[in-house]
């Protein structure tokens, strides 16, 4: 019945929350993630990575927190609007995905974000299936 | 006719926008409806417009439906969370109002509470795709919905943001998500649109949607400038400030520009309607129709 509307904008009801134990082996995998993750990434440990998709870089960092590309408020050059100085994520995003040949991952639906997966280990949600797992390669697709 | 059926009919549609005042007198919107009598197919009604606090856009859509225009509400994700955003929109369903723009929303920053909290549950892409849900009788959740509401789902567009591709992915994420018409950020570029509007037909995503260019009369030079500066993601083009600084009268000029730029627009493959935004100058829509002959 609920597969057939959008299904990826699903949260699926069942097995989202973590259970105890999870919660202790989350922290310890959160621990060892910040330690590879933030000063590589600049995570921001929303504990639903999709960092594959962006082309490694976390679009967490934007202001709006937007997951499936740019604002309206980018200005023409590609700058943010709130921090006219700095460059928009997305921009850098879709710099990144095209040298590497990822812009296809760019038209991918992102889910809306499950706010009970913050502050806890991607790693473990992927093993615990919660969140889909990262997409390492891809088809290969013509340098432009 | 509602605005659902003249787009599936394939008429030229034209819509307006108009700003609830910063106060609670419903008389405000009552008398800049009337500048939208004639000629406008559907009004939006802004939802707290560049993050300043302003009447309920629900509220006024259903003051504009009283007074016969067509709404067109503007739904930001910056005040609600997915919780609000439904049952807002059962609300306005339930109020009679069918036409809803999912739109991101402006950031605090830009307004008069800057030290305010931004929502920013889920973006427009998922807002739209959260509208489809309900109109299909679905919470977020998965629960169903006894009686599911009625709504035609709009999204806007930035035809001048670098880069131009990712754009273009945006909008194809958009009406794949399940927008049925997009409104475009004010044209002060025809150049640069035109590009714009070349990568949409060469996706044929003017096919699979109904795209309403924006169109803004200005009255002086400082708009100008002041657009420019202020508001976010906007491309004008030096042709529009020579012709703005060289005339005599600037708002007669800036009316001659915008039903310019109308007449241009008009019979672009592609186009199928105007979105004019006559900023804080409602009451010159007529003149600006007529100078267009679109009246």
């Amino acid at each position: 019945m609920t597969e057939k509307i959008s299904d990826n904008l699903f949260v699926t009801l069942e097995k989202k929350r973590l259970d105890r134990k999870e919660k202790w082996l989350s922290r310890l995998m959160l621990f060892m993630e910040d330690i590879i993750k933030v000063p590589l990434f600049r995570c921001q440990r929303c504990g639903e990575c999709i960092l594959s998709h962006t082309g490694f870089i976390c679009s967490q960092r934007c202001p709006k927190r937007m997951r499936n590309g740019p604002c309206g408020g980018t200005s023409p050059d590609g700058y943010c609007e709130v921090y006219p100085d700095l460059r928009c994520i997305w921009y850098k995003i879709y710099q990144r995905s095209r040298m590497f040949g990822r812009l296809s991952l760019l038209y991918h639906l992102e889910k809306i974000h499950n706010w009970e997966l913050e502050q806890t280990s991607a790693w473990l949600n992927v093993f615990t299936r919660r969140i889909d797992p990262p997409i390492w390669f891809i088809r290969k697709e013509k340098k432009r | 006719m509602s605005l659902r059926d003249k787009i599936e009919k394939g008429k030229f549609i034209i819509t307006a926008e108009l700003g609830p005042p910063q106060s609670a007198n419903p008389d405000v919107i009552r008398k800049k409806a009337n500048h939208f009598r004639k000629g406008v197919d559907a009004v939006n009604i802004t939802d707290n417009q560049t993050a300043i606090v302003r009447m309920s856009s629900i509220a006024s859509a259903k003051i504009c439906l009283d007074q016969g225009l067509e709404p067109v509400v503007q739904m930001t994700c910056r005040d609600r969370n997915r919780l609000a955003i439904q049952s807002d929109l059962l609300g306005a369903a339930a109020l009679g109002i069918e036409n809803i723009l999912c739109l991101t929303g402006d950031h605090m920053c830009f307004g008069n509470h800057p030290e305010a909290r931004g929502v920013f549950d889920m973006d427009s892409i998922q807002l739209i795709a959260t509208v489809r849900n309900l109109t299909e009788g679905f919470f977020l959740s998965g629960e169903p919905m006894k009686t599911p509401p009625r709504l035609f789902i709009g999204a806007a567009a930035n035809p001048c943001g670098e880069p131009l591709e990712m754009r273009i992915i945006r909008l194809e994420k958009k009406i794949k998500s399940g927008a049925q018409f997009i409104q475009t950020q004010p044209v002060f570029d025809l150049e640069g649109f035109d590009h714009w509007l070349r990568a949409v037909r060469k996706r044929g995503l003017d096919k699979k949607t109904a795209i309403l260019a924006g169109v803004m009369p200005v009255k002086s030079v400082k708009a100008l400038e002041y657009m420019k500066m202020e508001v976010p993601g906007m491309k004008i083009a030096d042709q529009m400030f020579q012709r703005m600084k060289k005339a005599k009268d600037p708002k007669e000029e800036g009316v001659q520009m915008a039903a310019d730029i109308i007449r241009e627009l008009r019979y672009r493959e592609g186009i199928a309607g105007i979105h004019l935004m006559p900023l804080l100058w409602e009451s010159i829509t007529l003149h600006v129709l007529e100078k267009a002959d679109l009246l």
